[in-house]
């Protein structure tokens, strides 16, 4: 009996390789009790192997860890030893090398120690998940199936689910929501086919690429260029992608192919180049070696020449008339383009579709139960944008059905087998001049199931009713609830019955329509027209963007802009309206220490300085509004992102977020209330009545303009606090953001009171931090900009030049805030600053 | 010759072996309980020396807070089994409190107005980091630009002294190979064992499982500092910690470290009546002071003031323990003055043998005293640069 109410306490994951210390620790980040099992090792510790493991897993990157201390939560074990631990584990995971008799031998041994409840997955990529059951006595098999994670697991979304013929319908429902919610994963059920769903088409996918490669004649570093973000799929393409997954593991999994599947009939393509063996018996297997298809020659990138077999510079560019093509915006004529395109990059790319979608449709039956698994798998495992058959679908079933079978029968297509019957019904029986979207194998009602001929719905279990918006196809539409208002820049709304759960809960949602969800004045503007709203007629509001990023932070373009404009400025009383409070000018006491003679700049700056007021007072609203306001935050909040957060009563945020005060990247230091709240916090937080020493720690932060790598991470840098709620599952974010709010309200919320005694580091504070300033000046690790903008913050942090411990209110810090941001804004280095990372996306060191 | 009342004569000059910090074999073990360690062993060599007679314990420390503050120097006494009517004091000249303890105990004696005497210094920079727990600085220092320096860090004018003297990479990284070739080759000697007073270190480690307490205990009778195998194209690979496009690298800097060092003094009078027999002789010391951004060359300055003050020239000196800070600096001090490289540090220096800050002056007199009788030599000089802007130098004659 599988129990009811289902819970993994602790789990066990069986051999500390890459894939299996990374689940560990992403086990790890879901707090998880996790034992990491490994062979004893012959001399020292018997846990050796383990501990070698772990420590990698501190220095690995992207980190397998949300913070590296985390690893020492991972607890060592050897099979030697500790195998009756593994009763007390709700899961064990084993993910030890695809060999067969090894993993046999290990089944048997580790048996009889499972616990009664105790469910037994292989991480296996490519082994029968039947014949792995096999190895394990009968009366346990209902409790056994493959769980297979993508590396980087903490990173990849998917995680394919396999049963084996015995094993319990309600064990992998129970392990599916496990997967969902608490590993934050996307679960796709596969067949139990070799290579299951998404290593059988995206290995399929990189034969086809070598073999078209090979036919057109173009190089790796071309063929990159053209597989990469130009067709929506991952930088690293197809064999950057190979060389970090190993070319030895690639080779290896072709192998599997070619001796598991026989009867295939792109059987001849399941064979390892001469060229991927030759470079895997030199030694060069990629990204671990330092050498594969591509080589690192000190900051150059070199590529293997297959025509002079040796390294060269990478330096292939796609054709401007296939660039051309790619950018079509409408995907049917983009794909007739590339088709009838006489240049070889363009045919290449037809080729590589077209024997990709025949592929897929061929194999669709036999390898998963839809196609929108098939589409998801990709996606989430792989990285791409769509799946094959959406691409398909978009560009127009009928059509590319009928060029693909003209391909066939004219011997073009890398096989002669027919597509099946079905492909050519998904085309009909619908008016394409009406809606040639509804062609194809996803429509409103679900995505094709060859098996059994129906369209399949989603899923219905429980754990999908907390994803109010799931990962959606690209052909499906998504109304986001109901609006209560909407301006250009903002849209206030509300879930509603059916989509999006309740309607009548009373949670108002807000979400910004900018560019990467800058915050420009407009922006402001909606908040707070949001928070009068929701104050007058809502329970509590919830920020949550309908996509990643949160925010990147305030919108510098216009500030920026401004000031080069020869405009003359608006009066400051006509731009004090827009503020609830009117802010006190700072720039007049800027104006004094800039020696601002040009009275023209001084006005201009005035009205800077009125949109960072409203900033303020935007974050101030936040947290002192009358109902509870919750930030929902998935992936990047930078700058006035950041302060946002850090101001609303609660943060909901997804481990993948990625949240800092990073104006000093750009010359500037955080004005929306950032540092004042760094101050208070460590007012408020210190145990001794010196807020300098957290102080300090939050100083390196801002002064380093540096980024969380995780929402833990952005605890210990005390972005997030300590009760703000870590979320594993971003499309579960909103349903859990909704959660908190509603709590909050219930709770009967009432705003903080008003921070009014906060004690300051003061002169001392800020002749500290700049003893710690000058010493990297004089080392030349930064500039004398760097150590102006350093020498603003310190100051504004620890209060001004004020005797250390007075007390001072929030105003006090935001009017620092304020005459700081302005005096570094009117500098030439800052302004150049903001262009050049306004104009390349990267900072300026000046 | 400066006129004194009596002599002062060394009887005893002891040192524990010194750890790397903070992560090195004393990382445990208390800077106080350190003091007290070779407050004993330094008792235990004076058979006869009646303890209460001892004047004063004068103590150097560096950063005289936290596990080593609170008067470490009357609590080591304390701790080490002196008699309560011992009075003990803590006194700090950065790098130079352990040598200016030794000077200042020779002084009371020398003055008349103290028989016995110990001069001592001790710190553990694994418990007390080299700018103190909290760092905290006068705004004031910002507000003249002369004053700037004082808030530089060590190696900052480290960087500083070898640009204006224009000491090479190449030369400061040969000139820490040569300081870990000769430690080692003295330690393989048996050169330090004289002075080393083995130091147990004991733990007590919690075992999980058993729900019990593991005692463990160690002798440590070795510097922990010296590495063999360092050699210049080892050290060429580390990069410069305090300088972009510098040289000063951690390989050619002195080792962060742990220890303690206690010299017991007597005058003539105390020497018969306590039969102690003198291994060496105070002759004399002297500081000065430099501009703090090239802290380093304060030698160059206290050198020469502390020879004439002794009557003595550079060429009369045998043997002179040189601190080694920097290599930048050592090598800036050896050139400027024409120091014979071959009797400066001859047993290694801080690069390889460590420099626990206030500790480091009164453990290289026991260097020092210990090396000259050994080696049949007469006249030896313990020198070193300190922090903000000053030179250290004392004169010791071996018996």
């Amino acid at each position: 009996m599988i129990n009811s109410k289902f819970a993994v306490r602790k789990a066990a994951v069986l051999g500390a390789g890459v894939m299996g210390a990374q689940i560990a620790a992403h086990l790890i980040n879901a707090n998880v009790e996790t034992l990491l099992f490994e062979l004893p090792a012959e001399q020292g510790d018997p846990n050796a192997n383990v501990f070698k493991a772990v420590e990698n897993l501190k220095k690995q990157e992207p980190a397998p860890l949300s913070i590296p201390a985390r690893a020492a939560s991972i607890q060592p074990a050897n099979y030697g030893r500790n195998l009756e631990w593994l009763r007390d584990c709700d899961i064990v995971i084993e993910a030890i090398a695809e060999r067969m008799d090894w993993k046999t031998e290990l089944y048997k041994k580790i048996a009889p120690h499972l616990g009664e409840h105790t469910i037994f997955a292989s991480n296996t990529s490519g082994l029968s998940i039947n014949r792995l059951a096999q190895a394990f006595p009968e009366n346990l098999r209902h409790r056994f199936c493959g769980i297979h994670f993508f590396n980087p697991p903490r990173y990849m979304h998917l995680v394919e689910l396999i049963a084996c013929e015995e094993s319990d319908a309600a064990m992998l429902d129970d392990l599916e929501k496990f997967l969902v919610t608490y590993l934050g994963k996307g679960v796709i059920r596969a067949k139990d086919t070799p290579n299951f769903i998404a290593n059988r088409i995206g290995i399929f996918s990189t034969l086809a690429t070598i073999h078209h490669a090979s036919a057109f004649n173009l190089g790796f570093d071309l063929v990159d260029a053209l597989t990469g973000p130009l067709i929506g799929r991952p930088k690293s393409a197809t064999f950057r992608t190979s060389d970090v997954v190993g070319l030895d593991i690639l080779a290896h999994v072709i192998e599997t192919m070619r001796d598991t599947l026989p009867d295939d009939p792109w059987h001849p393509y399941y064979a390892v180049p001469g060229w991927l063996q030759a470079l895997i018996n030199s030694g060069a297997l990629g990204q671990k070696s330092k050498r594969g298809i591509y080589q690192k020659v000190g900051k150059e990138i070199h590529v293997l020449d297959l025509a002079t077999q040796k390294y060269r510079l990478s330096a292939a560019t796609v054709d401007d008339g296939t660039k051309e093509l790619l950018k079509h915006k409408n995907p049917a004529a983009r794909f007739a383009g590339l088709r009838t395109s006489h240049d070889p990059q363009a045919q290449f790319l037809w080729a590589l579709f077209r024997d990709l979608f025949h592929y897929c449709a061929v194999h669709l039956a036999a390898i998963a139960d839809n196609a929108r698994d098939l589409d998801f798998a990709m996606r989430w495992g792989f990285g791409w944008n769509q799946g094959p058959f959406e691409i398909w679908q978009a560009a127009g079933w009928e059509e590319v059905t009928g060029w693909i079978n003209e391909d066939i029968a004219a011997g073009k297509s890398m096989s002669a087998t027919p597509l099946p019957d079905w492909v050519q019904e998904m085309g009909q029986g619908v008016n394409r001049t009406v809606n040639r979207d509804i062609q194809g194998v996803h429509r409103a009602h679900g995505s094709y199931a060859p098996v059994p001929n129906i369209f399949r719905p989603r899923s219905e279990l429980a754990v999908y009713r907390r994803q109010l918006f799931p990962d959606r196809l690209l052909s499906e539409e998504i109304q986001y609830g109901e609006t209560i208002f909407e301006t250009d820049a903002v849209r206030m709304w509300h879930t509603v019955d059916g989509a999006g759960g309740k309607g009548d809960d009373g949670i108002a949602i807000l979400s910004f329509k900018s560019k990467m969800h800058t915050v420009g004045s407009d922006v402001l503007d909606g908040v707070q027209e949001a928070i009068d709203e929701a104050e007058r007629n809502w329970r509590a509001l919830v920020i949550w963007q309908t996509e990643p990023p949160f925010s990147a932070g305030a919108n510098l373009q216009k500030a920026t802009e401004r000031l080069k404009s020869g405009e003359p400025p608006s009066t400051l009383s006509v731009l004090a309206k827009k503020l609830k409070k009117t802010a006190q000018s700072a720039v007049l006491k800027a104006a004094r220490s800039l020696n601002l003679a040009d009275a023209l700049m001084a006005g201009k700056l005035a009205e800077v300085e009125a949109m960072v007021a409203q900033f303020q007072q935007t974050s101030q609203d936040l947290r002192y509004s009358a109902i509870p306001t919750v930030a929902a935050v998935d992936g990047l909040a930078l700058g006035g992102g950041c302060e946002f957060v850090m101001h609303c009563d609660r943060a909901v945020a997804t481990m993948e977020s990625y949240i800092g005060l990073v104006e000093a990247g750009v010359g500037l230091l955080p004005a929306g209330g950032g540092c004042k709240e760094l101050a208070l916090r460590a007012s408020q937080d210190t145990k001794d009545g010196d807020p300098f020493p957290l102080l300090k720690n939050y100083f390196q932060g801002v002064a380093t303009a540096q980024l969380g790598k995780s929402a833990e991470h952005a605890k210990e840098l005390g972005y997030l606090r300590r009760a703000d709620q870590v979320v594993m599952n971003r499309f579960e974010l909103l349903y859990i953001a909704k959660a908190q709010a509603l709590a909050l309200a219930e709770a009967g919320y009432r705003p903080p009171l008003r921070a009014r005694n906060i004690s300051v580091a003061g002169s001392t504070g800020i002749a500290t931090i700049k003893g710690m300033l000058v010493n990297m000046l004089e080392g030349n690790f930064i500039s004398e900009h760097d150590y102006l903008i350093g020498s603003k913050i310190a100051h504004v942090m620890c209060g001004g030049d004020l005797t250390p411990g007075s007390l001072v209110d929030e105003n006090w810090f935001l009017e620092l805030e304020r005459a700081a941001f302005i005096e570094l804004l009117a500098t030439e280095k800052t302004q150049a600053r903001v262009e050049h990372t306004l104009k390349t996306g990267k900072p300026l060191r000046n | 010759m400066t006129k004194q009342t009596q002599d002062a004569y060394i009887v005893a000059a002891v040192r524990t072996p010194v750890g790397k910090a903070p992560r090195g074999m004393f990382k445990t073990v208390r800077p106080d309980d350190m003091l007290a360690h070779v407050l004993k062993a330094a008792m235990a060599q004076c058979e006869g020396l009646d303890p209460a007679a001892i004047d004063d314990v004068i103590t150097g420390c560096a950063m005289p807070e936290a596990e080593q503050g609170m008067n470490v120097a009357r609590i080591g006494l304390l701790l080490a089994g002196l008699p309560d009517s011992v009075p003990g004091m803590t006194i700090n000249r950065f790098c130079a409190s352990g040598l200016q303890a030794v000077a200042l105990a020779a002084d009371r004696i020398r003055l008349g107005e103290a028989d016995v005497m110990i001069g001592a210094g001790t710190e553990s920079m694994s418990m007390v980091p080299m700018t103190g727990n909290k760092m905290s600085l006068d705004p004031a220092i910002f507000a003249r630009h002369e004053n700037v320096a004082i808030a530089y860090g060590m190696g900052i004018t480290g960087e500083k002294v070898a640009q204006r003297w224009q000491v090479s990479r190449e030369a400061q990284d040969e000139f820490a190979v040569t300081s870990h070739a000769r430690a080692l080759e003295a330690i393989g000697m048996g050169e330090f064992r004289q002075e080393i007073a083995p130091y147990p270190v004991e733990e007590k480690r919690p075992d999980l499982a058993a729900h019990e307490i593991r005692s463990v205990s160690v002798l440590r009778d070795t510097d922990e500092g010296p590495r063999p195998g360092t050699n210049p194209q080892t050290l060429a690979t580390l990069r410069p910690v305090f300088a972009a496009g510098g040289s000063v690298t951690a390989g050619n800097s002195s080792q962060m470290s742990d220890g303690a060092g206690a010299v017991i003094l007597a005058s003539e009078a105390a020497l018969k009546r306590f039969n102690l027999t003198p291994i060496g002789r105070f002759m004399g010391f002297a500081v000065a002071g430099v501009p703090p951004e090239i802290m380093g060359i304060g030698p160059i300055k206290a050198i020469p003031k502390a020879l004439k003050q002794v009557g003595l020239n550079q060429d009369d000196l045998d043997w002179i323990e040189l601190n080694e800070a920097f290599a930048a600096q050592s090598l800036a001090v050896i050139n400027d003055l024409g120091l014979d490289r071959a009797k400066v540090n001859p047993l290694g220096g801080a690069i390889a043998l460590g420099h626990p800050l206030g500790a480091t002056g009164a453990i290289r007199v026991a260097t020092l005293l210990h090396g000259l009788r050994r080696h049949n030599q007469k006249y030896g000089m313990v020198t070193m640069c300190v922090g903000t802007g000053m030179g250290a130098a004392g004169v010791f004659e071996a018996l």
